[in-house]
């Protein structure tokens, strides 16, 4: 019998709302670079049998075309199901203490509102298109697709 | 059409080794509760083709008797297959400074590792699989 190794397993899937805009950056080398939060609900029954909601909230890093996307698409009270890896993130506080974070870094991200992309929840009537996934290594379209009704 | 609503959905799956002795604690009802750091490897191609591992740290907390078993049959160093949501835990410090960050709340954990049976008992089966807790 041979023996085993360890399976390189790391995976979440997460739905929830960005708690803000993403923001975009690019590298030195022009790598571009999406961050945003998102909140996570969580509805549970306390003891007392009341329904009870409690958020979570979760950092997500995008990469390249995906981090574009996100910020070309995405705002502040959007959903999305966030599917990628945990990482660590580490930083220093301004007074130089050292600390450390999970995050997802996200593989993939798919936009879960129906309604085009300006307005957070501004009433506008549905339009007749369903999400498109947006998967990091391939992009579902090219830039010139402007007027895509998503 | 039927309208949707977003679904509540947190999971998280993960596989690596514990980097030190699981802790095991009862809170002062009576429930125990096991707090352990696993290490998880990523192994890629750099971009001269050379295999890379790069570890993530990632804290779990177990419940009731998974965090009794995993106190009892852990160690630093055991592989684990872990399956859970991500939570928020917030703490003081010793100055009184909030802080916070996120964890695992596991619900499954899977030992990965076969136990030493005591004389090597020869068959096919093993008698040591490992317990689902």
């Amino acid at each position: 019998m041979s023996e085993l190794r360890l399976a390189d397993l790391n995976r979440v899937f997460m739905v929830g709302r960005l708690t803000k805009d993403p923001e975009l950056r690019q590298t030195t080398n022009g790598t571009s670079v999406a961050n945003f939060t998102i909140a996570l609900n969580r509805r549970y029954k306390s003891a007392t049998g009341e329904w009870k909601d409690e958020a979570t909230y979760v950092g997500v890093v995008a990469w390249q075309k995906l981090a574009e996307l996100c910020k070309q698409y995405l705002a502040k009270g959007r959903a999305v199901l966030v599917e990628g890896k945990l990482q660590n993130r580490n930083w220093e506080t301004e007074d130089g203490q050292k600390r450390s974070t999970i995050e997802i870094r996200a593989d993939r991200i798919e936009f879960l509102d129906r309604e085009g992309r300006p307005a957070i929840g501004a009433g506008t009537p549905e339009t007749e298109s369903s999400p498109a996934p947006v998967h990091g290594e391939e992009p579902a379209f090219s830039k010139s697709d402007d007027d895509l009704p998503f | 059409m039927t309208e949707l609503k977003i679904p509540n959905l947190n999971r998280v799956l993960l596989a690596g080794r514990l980097t030190r002795d699981p802790e095991l604690r009862f809170t002062p009802s009576g429930t125990a509760v096991c707090n352990f750091s696993m290490a998880l490897n990523r192994r890629f191609k750099d971009q001269a083709g050379n295999w890379q591992d790069e570890p993530t740290f990632v804290n779990v907390v177990a419940w009731q008797s998974a965090a009794e078993n995993i106190g009892k049959h852990l160690h630093k160093g055991s592989p684990v297959l872990v399956e859970g949501r991500l939570e928020s835990r917030s703490w003081e410090t010793e100055t009184g400074q909030k802080r916070n960050s996120l964890e695992v709340r596991a619900d499954n954990v899977r030992f990965l590792e076969r136990f030493e049976s005591t004389p090597a008992a020869p068959g096919p089966e093993e008698p040591s699989e490992s317990p689902d807790i």
